[in-house]
This record gives structure tokens, C-alpha cells and sequence, in this order.
């Protein structure tokens, strides 16, 4: 018994169907429910920043001159990302369940100077998605799955190649609502695993001492992290101390949901925000995290719009946890704010142009990371066939 | 020794037999010739020697270039720069098992120390080592300065012979290696007990006067340099046995050479004036007109006419009187018996003999005190003797007549024409030529006899004992089997059209450009012995230097 399935089939009890292997990311992503759910609750009484008389937008780009000889702000940036396979389909009792298989991979990349750019710290991990049903006796599921994660990684098939799986993931197996179908839930799941990782190397760094004032994390992507039902680092509520030299930065957002401190659409503003210009820094709170964390939200352009394909590219949403009470009741002071924005504008180039269809959003040190997490996956062929 | 990079092999550029790619960080020097090792299967190391080094970035056009400065902003200073590597083409040489399957992606790539080098490129393994040269490798601290030994029976014999140098002249210093080659070769015989092997040196001095002291020591040779020589053995002291040959003239030498230092060596009695005496160097008359394009072959008949003495021309006894009589011929019903000969020919025939005579005074009656006769000194050339004949200051023609007619007489030498113990004579006897091209060029009519006598060395020289060490600006001009039969080559730099010529299509292109970009003292070289060309250099002369 080399292979992964017909071991799995018998530990579970269950039919593996021998479906069609294949990588999710190079077919249609399903859409995953919680990516949608991007509403924030607004603080009107309240500013993003401390200078309050911002109403337009203000032009960043003297301090970004002023700064540019001095040693950048970002010392550090994290990406993370995930490749989802649908391995085979499970038949336990009468229902059938996707096997889900992924490789997430988080790095976090280290600027020393302008010339060395080296690996901080990385997470590499194989994962599988399985049905909650996989357990037939549902008393202690976590030692059930670890036992299986245990056996497979002493598979001949395996310990060959040096591989081994970190662990199982379990989706539920409950009925669906309409239009739900198992594979998001069993991706839900790796993509939740990924977002566990990123914490766990924020932490790791702030252990360290490795961020401080002059030595900032910029992260890819939001930060607003839901909290989870499991993991080490479920809430970001207890960890947003940890997030106060980290600066998350959106290459994509939906223009309609983003909202003026008066709750209107702010989408034509960020449409027409000047070059090196950034928007008031907004307060918000979201359903998603915690009503107990604050974040400062603004917008800038980095890039001239007429080099552009949509008004939209060459903007960037760059968000912040507040952190002190200071902050929660005044907003992010506004000269950090100013600094922060100056720094991204700094990091423009090089640009991942050619390369990269998001160049314009992309910031360069930023995509250096995530083009090292890719490289350290092992190749889907290879992956597949461990099954 | 330090690890450098790993092996990359790519769907696109795969590792072979042949050759490998490894990475390597932007700021690491390496350079072309450089020797590098791997770390290959059954703890074997497979030797590369370096041929390309590229600078890579993640960057996908040059337009992204010109984005990435601000949309072509030169004072913008990114934050980060654009992730670069160096990858490095290098050819295999060698391996310790002698495994010749690729190399492995992901295998360590180290600089090679001094035994490695020498395992690498052959260098531990040659037998009969003369002195070519140095190889300097790496940058400090890992610097390190190897000796090259050419294998002397791949040099002058038995194995393969004769050398040909290319190089611009000036900045390829052509005639310092061949007279560095020559010196490491008398010392080497110097040394040697075994009688039965030696050696003697014919070299034409055809320019200036840089050859015509050198029995003198170099007194502005610095520390540097005589450490070189030591490293490499050779004893820091002039050639030795040295004589000196000037073409006479009533009141001087024609020579580029100072009076005082002439007439001192003819005090010294190693300077000699010598002259071309009619009834003993007729039968070299033919040499005269060796680059006459002569495609009905009229001027060999009128050589041949005078030779056997046909006509009247058996009653001659100097050149002014077969001067005259050439002129008889010139005159109409003067053709005699042979009318083949047109007076067209016989005047072509008197214009071209008259002018070659009326310039230069060698072509005498007698010879006076201190004369001598070339081939008479060629027939009694001794073992180590080294014979310096200046020809810098003759005309084309006559330097033709010189250099033909000395060839002429070391090949009667070794065939044994003369009367003289074969153990005497030495064993091998080695003509240096500079501007090889005047005589051997593919344009020199087929039918010259000087390019005779060249191939006729070049070709059986070998088994002979007569090495030809030629030189001349450009290769590519040089007859096919004249430098087809050489075993050794040495380029030194040249220029960009020259290196585009089939001559050096075997050369990598790096090695090409490197080739029009070598300094003085800098060479490549090409024996049967090493596993690739080689770069190597060379100290300074040992011997006096004229400024």
C-alpha cells in the first residue's frame, strides 16, 4: 500500500472514486464565502487620524523625497498563499465528500540593504481537507485525524521523497444550504490554515524583536482576519499587540465598499485620487474580526493613472491596527500615516510590469516574496501522484 | 575551497557531457579560464573551466526596465533592487573517475585549489616540461598563480612540432613570447647530460633592433618579474652563445643596431658582416623572386638558364658581370639559343635583379676579414648556438633571399648534404621568423620557392629536427598547411574582424572578444596536451630592451 487513497479508504471506511485529479487555482476559483463578506461598520464620530481637518486628499509625495535617502521604513514583508487540489471523491455512508488536498506556503523575506533581500522565515506545509463524516465515531476527532495525518507520513511513498503532511483538516459535514458545495468548505479550511500561518510568523517576528519603529512588516493583503474556531492564533483581538509595526496592504478591493466617513460610496474619489496622493484615513471596526479591534484604512496611488488600464490599478488600500487607546480614541497620528504612505510610494519600483498583470498595485519586495513562497511548492504533478 | 553557487539545469539549457551552468552571486568575481569544481556522483569531481558569465534578473523586458526607473527617471534609487543572479557556462574538462554523465542540478560549485587546477586542465600530468607560461586565477584571498608546462615533444619534437604566434603587432608582443619560448628551451638543453639530444636557434631579427642584444641582461627587470622566472625555473640570465649577423656594407652594417654596440661585438667576435659571394650562392638566385607572381614559370626558366649555366652565363664570375649579361639578353636577337625566354621576360627578369642588387651591398665579389657566408655558418651551427641574422634593415625582396636562403641551408644541414658527424650537428635546429605572412601568406604565388621550403619544414621538419616558430599579425592570412602542421599555437590580442574569420570558429565567443582585449604579456594557448585553451602570461624579457 504505497499511495495515500487506498490507505485513506481504509482507515475512514469509506469508496474512493478515483475522480479526476486536478489543481483548483488552474480552473475557476470557487468563490469562497467569507472573501465576500468585506462590510465594515464605519466610526462616523470618529477620524482615522489625528489630524482631523483632512477632508480632500492630501499629496505625499514632498515626504516621500524628503525620505528617500534615509533607510526605508519596511524591513520585513509576508506573503501567503495556497495551492488547493481536489485529490478524489470520498463515498462515506450514502453521501460522497471531496478529498481536498493544498500546500500553503508563508514567507516572511528580510531587506538588509537595497541588494539583499533573504528569507526571514518560512512556513511550508502540506495539508489535507476531510470530512468531519471521516470519523465514524466522532468521539475525539483530533486524535483521530492526527493518528491518520501520523500513518500517512510514515507511508514508504512519502518518507521517500522526505514529504510529510502537517495536518488534517476537518470540514463539516452538515447539510448545504443552496449553492454551497463541500469543496469551498474543505478550501475554507486550507485558506483558514494559511491566514493561522501568517499569524503565527507575525508572532514569531514580534518574539524576536525583529519589528520596532524603524523596522516595519508589510504584509500582502488584508488584515482583517476572522477570528477561528481553532488554531493557535484564533483571535486577532488578542494578538493585535503583535500588529503594531504591521502595515497591511491591499492590491485589490471593491471600490463599491469602500465608504466616506459619512458612509458614502467613495468609489469616484479613489477613481480620481491624484498621483502620491492618499485619502483621509478612515476608522472602521468589522463584523468579520472583532468589534473589539480598530482599524485606520486609507487609500493611495502609486501610479500615474495614465499608465494605467483602470482608475483602480495603481491604487492601494493600506490598512493598520490601532493599538493603543491613544489610537482607538484618536485615530493613527497623522504624520504616521504620512510616513507610512511615503514609505509605500518609495517602494514603487522596480515594477513587476510584464511579469505580473497586477504590476501596477504590485510593490516589488512584496512580490519577491510571494514568487519565493511559490518556488519552494513542490510541482503539482508531483503532489497528485503521492496520491 | 569556497563553495560559489550550485549547478542549474533547465528544460532549455540541460547540463551534458560537455558542458554545465551554475548560479552564482551577483558580486562573486570570476572570470573566462577560471577552473571550477563540482561535486558529481560516487564522490567524483567533475572540473569545469569557465567560458560565459551572464547577469540574470527576474526582469522580463527592457521596458520593464524603463517602468521600473519611473518611467525613465536616471536619478530614481529604488529601495530594492531587482533580484539578480550570475549564471555561469562552463565547459567540462575533467573528472577524477573520469564519469563524463552530467552533472547534477542543485550540486555545489567550488573554487578549485592548485592541485585541482593542475588535475583540471591536465598540468600534473606533462611529461617533459618546458616553461610556456603562468596562470594567475580567482581574486584575493583565493588568488592563486599556477606554472605552465608545455610538453617539450609536442613543442620541437618528436611528438609534434613547430609554433605558430598571432597577434597584433606592438600590443601582442609576439616576438617576447616566442624568444621567452626559446630561452626556456636553451636552458632546458643547457641543463642536459644527454648528448645525444640538442638544440640550436636560427632567428631573423626583422624589425628594429630588439633581437640584436640578446646575450645582454634586462637591467630594468623588476622583483616581480625575476620571481616569475623563478616560480618557473628558468634562470634569470641573457641567452647565452649568442652571434650576431649584419648584412655588410662597405662602411656600416645595414642595421638598425647603434654603431658602438655593433662594433663591439665584432671586437668580441660575435658579430659578423655577411655577404652573398656569385659562384657560391648562385644556385639561391631563384629566391629573389620568390613573391613575383610568375604563373607561366618565364622567371624560373631565366633562374634555370643562368643556374646550369647556359648561354654564356657559365663564364660568369660576380654579380655585376651577370648583371650585364642579363642586359644582353634584354636587347633585341639577344634571346639566344632558348627562345622561349621573351626579352618581355628577360627584362622583367633584369629590372627586378638590377634593383635588388643596385639597393643592398651583400651581393659581393670575395669576402673580407670578419665576412662570412650565411650557409657556411649555418653548416657549421654548434650545439646551443643561437644565431641572430639581421634582416630589419633590407628590402622585402632581399629579406626574402636572406630567410629563404638560410632555411635552404639548415634543411641541406639536417638531410645531411655536408660533410660533418652527424653527433655534431645538433639535433634539432629551431628558425624563429617574424611576419611569417611576407613568405607563407595565401596570397604568395604557389609557386615561390621560399613557400616550398616553408612547407617542406613544416610538413617534414619534424622528423628532421627543424622546428619552425612562427609569428605574424594575422592568422588568417597564413597558407592552410603551413599552420596546419603546427602542434602549438599562441594568440595573442587581436582584433574584432580578425577573430569573425573561420580561423577562430572553434573558439567560444567570449574567448573571442577576450582575444581583442588581452594586454601585453597575456596569451592563449593551444598545445595537444591540455584539455582546452589556456590563459596564460608571460614575465617580461630577460634580455636587453631597446627603448
Amino acid at each position: 500500500m504505497d499511495r495515500i487513497l487506498p490507505f485513506l479508504e481504509e482507515q475512514v471506511g469509506g469508496t474512493c472514486y478515483k475522480s479526476y485529479k486536478y489543481c483548483f487555482d488552474e480552473r475557476e476559483v470557487p468563490s469562497v464565502k467569507y472573501e465576500e463578506n468585506q462590510s465594515y461598520t464605519l466610526q462616523r464620530d470618529r477620524y482615522g487620524e489625528t489630524d482631523t481637518s483632512l477632508k480632500t486628499t492630501k499629496d505625499i509625495s514632498y515626504t516621500s523625497k524628503q525620505i528617500c535617502c534615509n533607510k526605508p521604513l519596511f524591513s520585513y514583508f509576508l506573503d501567503g498563499s495556497r495551492r488547493i487540489y481536489k485529490i478524489d471523491d470520498l463515498e462515506l455512508g450514502r453521501k460522497i465528500f471531496p478529498i481536498i488536498g493544498g500546500q500553503i506556503g508563508v514567507a516572511c523575506c528580510e531587506r538588509k540593504s537595497p541588494s539583499t533581500f533573504k528569507k526571514a522565515l518560512l512556513e511550508h506545509n502540506l495539508v489535507l481537507s476531510l470530512p468531519s463524516e471521516a470519523d465514524k465515531d466522532g468521539r475525539n476527532s483530533d486524535q483521530f485525524f492526527n493518528s491518520i495525518t501520523q500513518k500517512i507520513n510514515d507511508l514508504p511513498k512519502l518518507s521517500q521523497y522526505n514529504l510529510k503532511f502537517s495536518k488534517i483538516l476537518v470540514y463539516p459535514s452538515k447539510s448545504l444550504d443552496p449553492g454551497e458545495k463541500f469543496e469551498n468548505l474543505g478550501i475554507a479550511k486550507i485558506q483558514d490554515e494559511m491566514i493561522d500561518c501568517e499569524k503565527k510568523i507575525v508572532a514569531e517576528l514580534v518574539k524576536k524583536n525583529l519589528l520596532n519603529q524603524d523596522n516595519y512588516l508589510l504584509k500582502d493583503g488584508s488584515l482583517q482576519y476572522k477570528p477561528m474556531k481553532s488554531g493557535d492564533f484564533r483571535e486577532l483581538s488578542k494578538l493585535k499587540s503583535n500588529y503594531r509595526c504591521v502595515v497591511g496592504l491591499s492590491k485589490h478591493f471593491n471600490p463599491e465598499l469602500s465608504k466616506d466617513k459619512l458612509g458614502k460610496s467613495n468609489a469616484t474619489k479613489i477613481a480620481k485620487l491624484p498621483l502620491y496622493h492618499r485619502t483621509p484615513a478612515f476608522m472602521y471596526q468589522t463584523d468579520i474580526v472583532s468589534t473589539e479591534v480598530h482599524f485606520c484604512i486609507w487609500y493611495l496611488r502609486i501610479r500615474d493613472v495614465k499608465y494605467t488600464e483602470s482608475p483602480f490599478s495603481g491604487v492601494v488600500k493600506v490598512e493598520k491596527v490601532l493599538v493603543t487607546e491613544d489610537e482607538i480614541e484618536n485615530g493613527l497620528n497623522s504624520d504616521e500615516v504620512d510616513l507610512i504612505s511615503a514609505n509605500i510610494i518609495n517602494e514603487r519600483n522596480p515594477v513587476a510590469y510584464g511579469s505580473d498583470t497586477r504590476w501596477a498595485n504590485h510593490l516589488y519586495p512584496v512580490y519577491l516574496t510571494e514568487k519565493y513562497v511559490k518556488s519552494q511548492y513542490i510541482s503539482d504533478l508531483h503532489f497528485l501522484n503521492l496520491f | 575551497m569556497k563553495n560559489i553557487g550550485k549547478i542549474v539545469a533547465t528544460e532549455k539549457l540541460p547540463t551534458t557531457v560537455d558542458d554545465f551552468y551554475f548560479w552564482t552571486d551577483k558580486e562573486r568575481i570570476i572570470k573566462p579560464f577560471d577552473v571550477v569544481k563540482v561535486e558529481h556522483i560516487r564522490n567524483s569531481i567533475t572540473f569545469g573551466v569557465v567560458e560565459e558569465i551572464s547577469h540574470f534578473t527576474d526582469s522580463p523586458s527592457f521596458l520593464a526596465g524603463y517602468i521600473s526607473s519611473d518611467f525613465g527617471s536616471v536619478e530614481h534609487r529604488a529601495n530594492t533592487e531587482r533580484i539578480g543572479m550570475n549564471y555561469v557556462k562552463a565547459r567540462v574538462v575533467g573528472n577524477t573517475e573520469g564519469i563524463f554523465t552530467p552533472v547534477l542540478d542543485g550540486h555545489l560549485v567550488s573554487l578549485a585549489d592548485e592541485d585541482d587546477v593542475k588535475k583540471a586542465l591536465g598540468l600534473d600530468e606533462i611529461k617533459n616540461p618546458l616553461p610556456c607560461g603562468y596562470i594567475e586565477m580567482y581574486e584575493p584571498p583565493h588568488s592563486i598563480r599556477i606554472p605552465v608546462h608545455f610538453n617539450s615533444h609536442f613543442l620541437i619534437g618528436p611528438e609534434g612540432a613547430h609554433l605558430n604566434i598571432s597577434g597584433i603587432s606592438g600590443l601582442a608582443s609576439k616576438t617576447s613570447y616566442a624568444m621567452f619560448l626559446l630561452k626556456a628551451i636553451q636552458n632546458q638543453y643547457l641543463s642536459l647530460k644527454n648528448e645525444s639530444e640538442s638544440v640550436a636557434f636560427v632567428i631573423l631579427n626583422v624589425k628594429g633592433k630588439d633581437l640584436l642584444a640578446i646575450d645582454e641582461p634586462n637591467k630594468e627587470l623588476g622583483k616581480q618579474d625575476k620571481d616569475i622566472y623563478e616560480m618557473l625555473e628558468l634562470d634569470p640570465k641573457p641567452f647565452s652563445n649568442v652571434k650576431y649577423y649584419y648584412p655588410y656594407s662597405d662602411s656600416f652594417p645595414t642595421t638598425y643596431a647603434q654603431k658602438d654596440d655593433v662594433k663591439s661585438q665584432i671586437t668580441l667576435g660575435k658579430g659578423y658582416q655577411f655577404k652573398y659571394i656569385f659562384e657560391e650562392d648562385k644556385d639561391s638566385i631563384d629566391l629573389l623572386f620568390s613573391n613575383v607572381d610568375d604563373p607561366t614559370q618565364t622567371m624560373e626558366s631565366i633562374v634555370n638558364y643562368i643556374a646550369t649555366g647556359q648561354g654564356k652565363f657559365d663564364k660568369i664570375t660576380n654579380w655585376k658581370e651577370l648583371l650585364t649579361e642579363i642586359y644582353e639578353h634584354t636587347k633585341k636577337g639577344e634571346t639566344g639559343k632558348d627562345k622561349e625566354i621573351t626579352i618581355a621576360s628577360w627584362r622583367k627578369f633584369y629590372r627586378l635583379f638590377r634593383k635588388t642588387l643596385d639597393k643592398s651591398s651583400i651581393f659581393a665579389n670575395r669576402l673580407g676579414d670578419g665576412e662570412v657566408r650565411l650557409q657556411d655558418q649555418i653548416m657549421n651551427i654548434q650545439k646551443n648556438d643561437v644565431y641572430v641574422i639581421d634582416v630589419a634593415r633590407l628590402d622585402e625582396e632581399t629579406q626574402g633571399f636572406v630567410f629563404g636562403d638560410v632555411m635552404r641551408a639548415v634543411y641541406d644541414l639536417k638531410l645531411g648534404q655536408i660533410e660533418r658527424k652527424e653527433s655534431d650537428i645538433p639535433s634539432k635546429i629551431i628558425i624563429f621568423i617574424d611576419e611569417l605572412n611576407k613568405y607563407a601568406s595565401k596570397e604568395v604565388p604557389k609557386s615561390s620557392p621560399i613557400l616550398r621550403q616553408l612547407l617542406d619544414i613544416t610538413e617534414r621538419g619534424r622528423s628532421l629536427g627543424i622546428i619552425l616558430f612562427g609569428a605574424e599579425q594575422f592568422r588568417s592570412d597564413i597558407h592552410d598547411r603551413v599552420k596546419g602542421n603546427c602542434a602549438s599555437y599562441a594568440y595573442g590580442r587581436t582584433n574584432a574582424i580578425e577573430v569573425s574569420k573561420g580561423d577562430y570558429h572553434f573558439v567560444p565567443p567570449v574567448y573571442k572578444s577576450m582575444l581583442t582585449r588581452l594586454k601585453q604579456g597575456e596569451y592563449i594557448i593551444q598545445n595537444p596536451v591540455f584539455r582546452s585553451l589556456l590563459s596564460i602570461k608571460f614575465p617580461r624579457p630577460i634580455y636587453k630592451q631597446f627603448k
